[in-house]
């Protein structure tokens, strides 16, 4: 074994020495450090989905515009081939009064016998424009409908965008309530895990002592601290994942009605490699920096 | 070998002084010492000790033997004056160059420091290990130290299995393990029966004799008078004696 790797295996053996003569303060570092990450990653996993879901719904976006009563199908046919100019708009189809009124018919099922006493269809004919591909969001559909309101012929425009809008505030206010907290728990973590290995350095100051005495360097003394916090992160990156895994796949089936409200019919995801992956390191960051405030404090005169 | 010449010794840097300390291991001039304003553990100390010799810094307790000890190996800085430690300004060594001058220097105390939750092999090692030393060179140069003293058989025990003397041995092992060009004691033998006192203090005095700088802080006359070296006596945190070598002591 060549002495840089030699090294890095003494360290090691050294941290986890360290880990195990003093595992309730390494324990609660690391269950701290599992809780944060479980936070966050519930929120990022949230997110995720939501993000998800809109880029579904995206797909299926539409407006329409109703026409005013009395105009004839050439008409509505001229109307539709001027919309269909409009950019953004990929293609125009016209709805008739009477498909409408069959549309409505079939939607409401049993309830259609109440349409029988009307002496006129009341409702309007109508174009169902759907969206170019680079229009499929809350501004393309508030583009599309500035550029449609006003036409001759059209009496009103409605379209997904006030609900789009209101989704991605919701997805804001989760994602910033995610931050908010993840920022308040990172701290709190990092003030747990730079004490548990200032625990740790007090434990062994006659060991630092009598390193330092035979002419240990401070990265000599530190790095095994450093490891410590790395492998407390890591550690308690790999519990997180797990926990949110198991929620995942034993609690989310429970509760399908509540995220078919927030998620619609997308089926929710768990986080990829690469995500499962930055939840770890952002674990082992945490224990490192913790770990680093806490040489830097107790080497301070 | 020499001490120190072995590749893993602290090498000479920028700080050290041109011409001076080629022949003294330690210089002190005009040193004193305060803990606290007013109070004197040293005062105006001025000492020369020549490479390969073997010294007493004896005195009552409190007549600032460890602080003395403490200031050549970097522990302490003085209050006042300048110390030389192998051609080096100790007190101005920064937190970087203050390791590689305590790697030329091996240091005993009266209660052993050594670390209970590793074996003897380990606790010698550790003088090594934080060289960078390789592993096989590290396991066989701490075997062979551990046969000269007369412990490669309790090399797997750990140092609270030992007796006070083996205690002691292990320490003195691992100052020894680097072939430092200082070997500083603090009391060696105050925690040993009479019969152990010898034993440990003739290991010692035969450092000294492969040209090792020996400085052996003790307030036990009769060590003293047996060795016949030169001694330096302490009282009040001043130089009230520094008695040359007589005779021929073992």
């Amino acid at each position: 074994m060549n002495p840089a790797a030699a090294q890095l295996v003494s360290f090691l053996r050294a941290a986890l020495r360290g880990i195990s003569a003093s595992p309730l303060t390494s324990g609660i570092a690391i269950a701290t450090i599992g809780v944060t990450l479980v936070l966050l990653g519930a929120f990022a996993l949230l997110v995720a989905n939501m993000e998800r879901m809109l880029d579904d719904v995206g797909d299926a976006l539409h407006v329409t515009a109703f026409l005013e009563d009395g105009l004839d199908a050439d008409v509505h046919r001229e109307l539709a081939a001027t919309a269909a100019t409009v950019e953004g708009v990929e293609s125009v189809r016209v709805v008739s009064k009477e498909e409408a009124l069959e549309r409505f018919r079939s939607g409401v099922g049993r309830g259609a016998a109440l349409l029988e006493g009307l002496s006129e269809n009341p409702l309007p004919a109508s174009l169902e424009i759907q969206l170019a591909a680079g229009y499929r969001s809350a501004s393309g559909l508030a583009r599309v409908s500035g550029s449609l309101d006003g036409l001759p012929g059209i009496s009103d425009l409605t379209s997904g965008q006030d609900w789009v809008e209101g989704y991605l505030r919701a997805i804001a206010l989760v994602r910033g309530v995610g931050w908010g907290l993840a920022i308040i728990l990172a701290l709190a973590t990092l003030l747990i895990v730079a004490n548990t290995i200032r625990l740790a350095v007090l434990s062994r100051r006659d060991e630092l002592e009598i390193l330092a005495l035979v002419g240990a360097s401070r990265a000599y003394v530190g790095t095994p601290f450093l490891i410590e916090g790395l492998i407390q992160g890591a550690v308690g990156g790999v519990l997180a994942l797990g926990v949110l895994y198991a929620v995942f796949r034993l609690v989310v089936p429970g509760f399908e009605f509540g995220l078919e409200l927030v998620l619609g019919g997308v089926a929710p995801r768990f986080f990829t490699g690469s995500e499962a992956m930055a939840l770890l390191a952002a674990g082992s960051g945490l224990g490192l920096f913790g770990a680093a405030a806490a040489l830097a404090s107790e080497s301070r005169p | 070998m020499t001490p120190g010449a072995n590749r893993f010794s602290g090498r000479r840097g920028p700080r050290e002084i041109a011409g001076i300390g080629r022949k003294a291991a330690v210089q002190l001039y005009h040193v004193s010492k305060s803990y606290t304003a007013g109070h004197y553990a040293l005062r105006d100390v001025s000492l020369e000790f020549g490479r390969g010799e073997f010294v007493f810094l004896t005195g009552p307790s409190g007549a600032g033997k460890t602080s003395l000890l403490k200031l050549i190996f970097a522990a302490e800085r003085p209050s006042e004056g300048q110390i030389v430690v192998l051609g080096r300004n100790a007190p101005r060594l920064g937190p970087a160059a203050t390791p590689p001058l305590r790697r030329r220097i091996g240091v005993v105390f009266q209660d052993f420091k050594l670390l209970p939750r590793r074996t003897v092999e380990e606790n010698v090692a550790v003088a090594l290990e934080v060289l960078g030393a390789p592993r096989r060179e590290t396991r066989a140069k701490v075997f062979a130290i551990l046969k000269q003293l007369g412990l490669q058989h309790r090399r797997f025990h750990h140092p609270l299995s030992l007796s006070g003397g083996e205690q002691q041995r292990v320490a003195i092992a691992r100052a020894l393990v680097n072939e430092p060009e200082i070997l500083l004691a603090d009391e060696p033998t105050g925690n040993l029966d009479p019969e152990l006192t010898l034993e440990i203090m003739d290991l010692i005095a035969q450092t000294a004799t492969r040209g090792t700088t020996v400085i052996v802080a003790t307030h036990d006359y009769g060590v003293v008078n047996r060795y016949a070296k030169r001694c330096v006596r302490l009282d009040g945190g001043r130089v009230v004696e520094d008695a040359p070598a007589h005779g021929t002591g073992p």
